[in-house]
């Protein structure tokens, strides 16, 4: 095991309550009262109250933040073409909001505090209204830190025209972190130690280890780059199962949400990646699983055995279910400290084996380096390759918020990211993403907007292009313009950045359109770009993700004017 | 004799201040390659060497300035600003204090037994904070007072991504107490070394130094060790505080701490201690030898 933990500590913090979760309910585990983990609303008109809610993950009573006494909150079942009504009332005793994450609506109607609108204050209410233009699998949330207390749900859009095969078996599946402590304290433990929850860090014994394998030389060789850079080489999440419970629609491992199929019966899940800060890499060990959309989008199917969900994305994924036993859904958290699991059974009650966590591996020299590792005859063996562009620094990237900066960052979208290469089976990539219908607006994009990733892992400051939120101006976009933006992360932890309000359509390497998203994942010193078509007038967020890097500084506001 | 010191102690200040630019120059070393006219297959050729482009990349890759033609992120706004809407998201401005009890120890040595600390009270923001800063060692004996003993106010500015700059007053505890003006440079250096340097300029004229240099070495990832050096220097004497000039003491330092919690930690440790030329001989003067070892057992706490 990478870290130390008294087992039965550990096993408490990896699988939760056996019956954890909404403290009223705790007579009776979420997935018996009905398929997507509890309630689903459906039709034009809606009515959410946000009130706290008393909950137990962990044998310790705390106070959720719940959508009609919800937590998942319900999903959302809409009609393309609809316009829906949403009365969101505050029954919390601080401002809350919430961000129909990857909904096309207009700026008002966004959610974001202090840009869409000024949030909603205590004891009132909030009317959201707007028309749906678009189908498939998408989700709401708090934009603010209450999103880490339980407040987001599913949102489900039915295609008003088109005849669609509908599978037999419709399951949402949420993956999300739940923590004891709350969120503003996380926050300022991270900014008061930044490895404040990692407890995968190399030790002396591991270099005695090495030492020992790979000698001497070659065990000092393989810390040198991280150490004179001051870079962990473990850092995947800044927040870890030392306070996480990773939850599937709301429910600790050790409750096991279970989705009934018969054998024979195809399934669809949808997959949400409602983690705070954490990647979940998902797999269910015997069912290929078929790729059918992302983020709402349907693409070309492609089959995989695993896939890799960051916060924000959602996934639909298909299969026919085979036999009668038992499948064990299994998301292990991208730092391996934890796992949500569920399963898939004919009948309720049935369990699957679980896999064991995977060893956490260091990040690899491409994810510090980028190109220039990988020409330098890396793990990735291409052969030649063309030199890659050179990464434009902004000049406020030379400060004290900017840690490092990558001048020859990778462009392989066939990476599946550091902890899933080298795997036996096959693993989803951004190269597997492609919208079926080419892209939506075929102009080619008129300007190049480059724009940086940037942070300071010591003292958990995070920006772009090395500016943080309130020292930044907004990126402008001129109304209908088709532009380009790229991105080059030079930071060592992925980020999924996340454009409101436009779609992001994602390029591959030379610059062709591929698939059309809300969210894109950057890996460590990759570099990849996406055209906007600016067509949503107004004010609008761009941010990372992980909620406390948006709240450490990394996020712009977009004007459309 | 005063003036051969004061020319040590200033070489020692000067060293210090050396390091500023040193830390400085971690941010900011020699300027960058042009990379604009540089020949790719050439660049290319070095990289077939496999240490190359790490040793030769990092220097690159952290630190250094801006380049003439570097991009102006702001450049994208045309002018416009962000909105004035309530409620905007404000974390990345917050003010977070945070006290550190470093050290808070019982000791026990050939020189009788104490009490021992070293407490950092910081708040502020990413780029400007309070740091109140205060180290000791109380001996039962006597109760007496360990020369270093002081409490310090500064104003911490950061200057790069890994390092920031000391400039406050220092206020020495006990008899014959000294107030100082103090400047210093603090940082993470390559390697996780973690240094603070001060220079001080006493009331009474006198100069002074004082240097920390520390390591966590992770034996588990909750099980860590601290090796930690010390060294401080004077320009001129103190009678009451039996301090002689040029340097005073070295001392270094061992603390295992187990950290039950983040913010909990137990530690024994031990404690070399040797004190240097006239305070050396201030020492074998009231009967002592120069050298000091004691044991020590705290607790390492911040919230």
């Amino acid at each position: 095991m990478p870290f130390v933990m008294p087992a039965i500590g550990r096993r408490r913090f990896v699988q939760g309550l056996l019956v954890g979760g909404v403290a009223s309910s705790l007579a009776l585990p979420a997935w018996a009262s009905g398929s997507d983990g509890g309630a689903a609303l459906s039709g034009t008109e809606f009515d959410l109250e946000i009130a706290g809610l008393p909950v137990n993950y962990t044998g310790k009573r705390r106070i959720a933040t719940a959508v009609n006494g919800r937590v998942p909150a319900p999903t959302l079942r809409f009609r393309e073409g609809d316009t829906v009504t949403l009365r969101v009332h505050n029954k919390l005793d601080e401002m809350t909001s919430v961000h129909w994450h990857g909904l096309i609506v207009p700026a008002e109607m966004d959610g974001v505090p202090g840009i869409s609108f000024g949030g909603i204050a205590p004891g009132e209410t909030f009317t959201y209204c707007f028309p749906i233009r678009q189908s498939g699998t998408f989700w709401y949330h708090a934009h603010t830190l209450a999103e880490q207390t339980g407040l987001f749900g599913a949102i489900v859009i039915e295609p008003r025209e088109r005849q669609v095969r509908r599978p037999d078996r419709d399951y949402v599946v949420m993956l999300s972190d739940w923590t004891d402590e709350p969120p503003l304290q996380v926050f300022l433990n991270l900014k008061k130690q930044s490895n404040y929850y990692n407890f995968g860090q190399p030790t002396v014994g591991d270099f005695v280890k090495d030492a020992g394998e790979i000698g001497l030389a070659a065990a000092i060789k393989k810390r040198q780059m991280w150490n004179a850079s001051r870079m962990n080489p473990t850092d995947y999440s800044d927040v870890s199962a030392a306070t996480y419970t990773y939850l599937l629609n709301g429910t600790t491992a050790a409750g096991n949400w279970t989705g009934v199929a018969s054998p024979g019966e195809r399934v669809r899940l949808r997959f949400v990646g409602a983690g705070t800060a954490t990647f979940f890499d998902v797999r269910i060990p015997g069912l290929p699983l078929t790729i059918v959309a992302t983020d709402g989008q349907d693409v070309e199917p492609v089959t995989v055995d695993e896939f890799r969900i960051a916060p924000g994305e959602t996934y639909d994924v298909e299969f026919t279910m085979p036999d009668a036993k038992p499948y064990t859904i299994f998301a292990q958290s991208m730092d391996r400290t934890g796992f949500a699991r569920g399963t898939i059974a004919p009948s309720p009650g049935m369990t699957g084996p679980i896999p064991a966590l995977d060893q956490r591996p260091w990040l690899e020299p491409i994810d510090m380096m980028g190109a220039m590792a990988a020409m330098a005859g890396g793990h990735t063996g291409h052969g030649m390759m063309e030199m890659p562009p050179l990464a434009k620094h902004a000049r406020t990237e030379y400060g004290a918020n900017n840690d490092m900066r990558v001048d020859y960052p990778r462009t392989n979208l066939d990476d599946p990211g550091a902890g899933l290469r080298g795997r036996p089976w096959r693993v989803l990539s951004y190269a597997d993403l492609k919208s079926p219908n080419g892209d939506p607006d075929p102009r080619e994009p008129e300007r190049d907007i480059e724009l940086h990733l940037t942070g300071n892992m010591e003292r958990f400051i995070w920006s772009l292009d090395g500016i943080k939120l309130n020292d930044s101006k907004p990126l402008h976009f001129r109304p209908n313009e088709r532009l380009r933006v790229t991105f080059v992360n030079d930071t060592m932890m992925s980020h999924p950045m996340h454009l409101h309000g436009m779609w992001s359509d994602l390029e591959d390497a030379a610059g062709m359109f591929q698939v059309r998203k809300h969210t894109i994942v950057v890996q460590p010193a990759q570099r990849l770009s996406f055209r906007v078509t600016a067509d949503a007038m107004g004010r609008w967020a761009f941010h990372c993700h992980l909620l406390y890097h948006m709240a450490a500084g990394m996020f712009r506001e977009v004007v459309v004017a | 004799m005063s003036t051969t010191t004061n020319i040590v102690v200033l070489a020692a200040i000067a060293s210090l201040a050396a390091a500023f630019p040193a830390a400085a120059q971690e941010a900011s070393p020699a300027p960058k390659e042009d990379h604009s006219g540089m020949d790719m297959s050439g660049d290319m050729q070095g990289m077939d060497m496999p240490a190359a482009p790490t040793k030769m990349e990092m220097g690159g890759m952290q630190g250094g300035k801006a380049p003439a033609d570097a991009r102006n992120s702001d450049d994208y706004s045309d002018g416009y600003r962000n909105s004035t809407l309530p409620n905007y998201e404000m974390a990345d401005q917050i003010s977070i204090p945070k006290v550190l009890v470093d050290e808070l120890e019982f000791a026990s040595g050939n020189e009788g037994q104490g009490i021992g600390w070293s407490v950092l009270v910081t708040n502020g923001t990413d780029s400007n904070k309070l740091w109140l800063r205060s180290q000791g060692l109380k001996n039962s004996k006597e109760e007496r007072l360990d020369p270093e003993s002081s409490a310090e106010a500064l104003w911490w500015h950061s200057t790069g991504p890994y390092w920031g700059t000391l400039v406050g007053v220092r206020q020495d505890i006990g008899k014959g107490a000294t107030t100082w003006l103090a400047a210093g440079v603090e940082g993470l250096a390559p390697y996780w070394f973690d240094v603070q340097l001060t220079g001080y300029v006493g009331s009474d004229g006198r100069l002074a130094a004082r240097a920390k240099l520390s390591y966590e070495a992770l034996l588990t990832n909750r099980l860590i060790l601290t090796p930690q050096v010390e060294a401080n220097v004077y320009s001129k004497q103190s009678l009451d505080r039996e301090l002689g000039s040029g340097f005073s003491n070295v001392e270094l330092s061992a603390r295992m701490r187990y950290e039950v919690s983040r913010k909990f930690a137990p530690y024994i440790g031990y404690v070399w201690e040797r004190a240097l030329g006239g305070t050396a001989d201030f020492r074998r003067s009231r009967g002592e030898g120069p050298g000091e070892h004691r044991f020590v057992a705290g607790l390492r706490l911040w919230w």
